[in-house]
């Protein structure tokens, strides 16, 4: 994976622009230059919530251009709830950036992102990336309902060509996007960011065709930063990725336990041992 | 007029500190983790993440569950083994410019001497604290720090290995803190660290599981501080060595009722993930708190809530 020189810091940042670009999916456009341009595809912030009162919550930088980030989320809970609720002016510290990204170096021409529903806040940076290397990127887009699929217009004009799904059929195919991969023409790479079930059945899809995969993985923070060993994956000790670290002695066992906000949060599906 | 600085220096037995802040074991990694986002040099000392005998690969997940005013957690104690730790982490230590406290856990008496002996060989090392609430595998599983003789025979062990400050921390899961308190004393405790998590659990109604892998966890937090509060009340009237409050300290205010239970230092631990510049912030508000009360160090508040400290005062028990 693309292993980054760590610039991460505090970013005390103002909101600019707050917009619920769906029933419960919020956009925050923060005046961040200095994150903006250290951040990487796929990296991600620890956004501390302003009343002190809860931890700070792991949110994918979205966009980041020139001096302007922005956080794209789905209002589930309390701490999303309060970071919706900020207004243009006011104040939020975020850490970061965070975590090792997409490595969109690799050579791969024709290369397939696979998001679903708010994973599509991760592979903004990496579709922009791909593009301005040449590559063909198919973006696979699915949600649960068409309203769903915010943002999808953004992609196009990129250039990335849309594959659309939704879960109960109101836009693009009806079922899911592994579905509508599994009927294309297969690409020489992918890029996932979803759920763990989605993110599952895109590591079972690249194991049978023989595609290299990088999944961006979502888990329950609790420091974001690699001090705490809360949200590990199982991985095998001889990815690259595998934190330097002896093994347990169980007797055939290669696996390693992996931090996934600092080892991750992307990682090659097929080292995945979970 | 001359302004004269309080001083928020602490000493816990040998060990001296510029600051009366740790950083919670298991929650600041070594350090290393934080320096992006925190002052170190304003950080009293680092407790390192608890380190075993063997390797550990800890807990299946999930690990982590956030609760109302507080997280469940339950690790496993992931960590690579003191032979590792030792050739391949500690000589990194040296370069904090904070002291750093290495913590021990183990499943016998002789698995915490090995390590506590190993361990304090080391000059980049300040001090050691024993996590006792760990399992008795020559037992029947019982937890050392839920028993006072099994946490006197574990203490005592360690005491033998070495001179460096020791300092034991108190499992709050048990009936009288102050019988195995009394006990880590007698058997050669500098400092005690009051407290651990309190045994938890939660369960996904939508999926009829408990939500940890390991189904139960420890509970940090704001939720416990109340708990950790009576904790260092209690130990504070029954020991003489100085105690490490600890338990859901986010704010100077909650600082206070530490060091006026009886803590002659705090230790700040999930407060990190809220945000890694609240250790920085209660420094500097205790400062100015003593300061404009013309107080010249924190000794002027330590207990000062305790009514031991004052009257010998039998209590009745819980009102309610
Ligand atoms: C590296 C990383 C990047 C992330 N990037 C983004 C992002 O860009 N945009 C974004 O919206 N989210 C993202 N997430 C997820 C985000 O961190 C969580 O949604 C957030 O922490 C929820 O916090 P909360 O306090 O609002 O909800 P919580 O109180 O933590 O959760 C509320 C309830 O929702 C449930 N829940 C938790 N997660 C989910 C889920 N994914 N789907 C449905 N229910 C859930 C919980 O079990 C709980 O019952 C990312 C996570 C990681 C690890
Ligand atoms: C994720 C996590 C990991 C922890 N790991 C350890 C550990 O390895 N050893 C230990 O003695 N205490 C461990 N603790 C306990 C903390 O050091 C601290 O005593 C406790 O959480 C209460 O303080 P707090 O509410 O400020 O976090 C851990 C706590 C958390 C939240
Ligand atoms: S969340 Fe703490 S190590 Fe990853």
């Amino acid at each position: 994976m693309a292993t980054l020189t760590h610039h991460a810091r505090v970013h005390a940042t103002r909101v600019i622009e707050r917009r619920e670009v769906a029933a419960g999916v919020v956009l925050l456009r923060l005046d961040a230059p200095e994150l903006a341009n250290a951040t990487r595809p796929g990296q991600y912030v620890m956004a501390i919530p302003p009343s002190g009162e809860a931890a700070a919550t792991a949110l994918a930088v979205y966009e980041a251009e020139g001096k302007l980030a922005s956080l794209l989320f789905f209002v589930i809970g309390r701490r999303t709830r309060e970071l919706s609720a900020l207004d243009p002016g006011d104040c939020l510290a975020v850490l970061g950036p965070l975590g090792n990204g997409f490595d969109c170096s690799q050579r791969a021409r024709d290369v397939a992102i696979l998001a679903g529903g708010v994973g599509i806040a991760s592979v903004l940076l990496c579709a922009q990336r791909l593009l301005a290397a040449g590559k063909r990127v198919r973006l696979f887009y699915g949600a649960k309902t068409r309203e769903l699929l915010v943002d999808a217009q953004r992609f196009a004009d990129a250039g990335c060509e849309l594959i659309l799904t939704t879960d109960d059929g109101t836009l693009g195919m009806h079922g899911r996007v592994t579905d509508a991969l599994a009927i294309s023409p297969p690409p020489e790479m992918i890029f996932s960011c979803g759920p763990t079930p989605m993110l599952r059945s895109v590591a079972r899809y690249a194991d049978e065709l023989g595609v290299p995969a990088q999944l961006a993985l979502e888990e329950t923070f609790g420091c974001g930063v690699g001090a705490c060993w809360g949200c590990v994956v199982p991985l095998t000790a001889a990815s690259s990725q595998a934190p330097g670290f002896p093994r347990e002695d169980r007797r055939g066992s290669d696996v390693v336990h992996a931090r996934i906000c600092r080892e991750g949060p992307v990682f090659w599906a097929h080292e995945l041992r979970w | 007029m001359v302004i004269v600085r309080p001083s928020l220096a602490v000493r816990l037995g040998a060990l001296e500190l510029a600051y009366p802040t740790l950083m919670g074991s298991g929650c600041y990694g070594s350090g290393e983790e934080y320096a992006p986002f925190a002052d170190l040099s304003k950080v009293g000392a680092i407790v390192l993440k608890s380190v075993t005998r063997a390797p550990r690969l800890g807990n299946s997940m999930p690990r982590l569950v956030h609760t109302p005013a507080g997280m469940l957690n339950a690790i496993g104690l992931q960590n690579p083994g003191i032979d590792w730790y030792l050739e391949h982490e500690v000589h990194k230590f040296a370069q904090r410019p904070c002291k750093v406290i290495g913590s021990v856990a183990g499943f016998s008496v002789d698995d915490y001497a090995y390590v506590c002996e190993r361990l304090a060989a080391r000059d980049e090392i300040a001090a050691v604290e024993l996590n006792v609430s760990c399992p008795n595998v020559e037992s029947e599983g019982e937890t050392f720090g839920c028993d006072p003789s099994l946490t006197g025979a574990v203490v005592r062990a360690a005491r033998a290995t070495t001179e460096k400050p020791l300092i034991v921390k108190l499992s709050p899961n048990v009936t009288d803190i102050t019988a195995v308190a009394r006990e880590a004393e007698r058997a050669g405790a500098d400092a005690l660290a009051v407290i651990n998590t309190v045994r938890g659990m939660a369960i996904d109604v939508d999926r009829w599981k408990p939500r940890l892998g390991n189904i139960t966890g420890g509970l940090s937090g704001p939720a416990i501080r109340p708990i950790a509060v009576l904790a260092v009340y209690e130990v504070a009237r029954a020991v003489k060595i100085p105690i490490v409050g600890q338990g859901g300290i986010e704010t100077l205010s909650d600082a206070l009722e530490f060091f006026l239970a009886g803590a002659a230092a705090i230790s700040i631990g999930t407060a990190n993930f809220t945000d890694p510049r609240i250790p920085e912030r209660i420094v500097a508000e205790l400062d100015a708190y003593l300061l404009e009360r013309h107080l010249a160090s924190l000794s002027s508040i330590i207990g000062k809530a305790n009514v031991a400290f004052s009257t010998p005062h039998e209590y009745e028990g819980d009102e309610g």
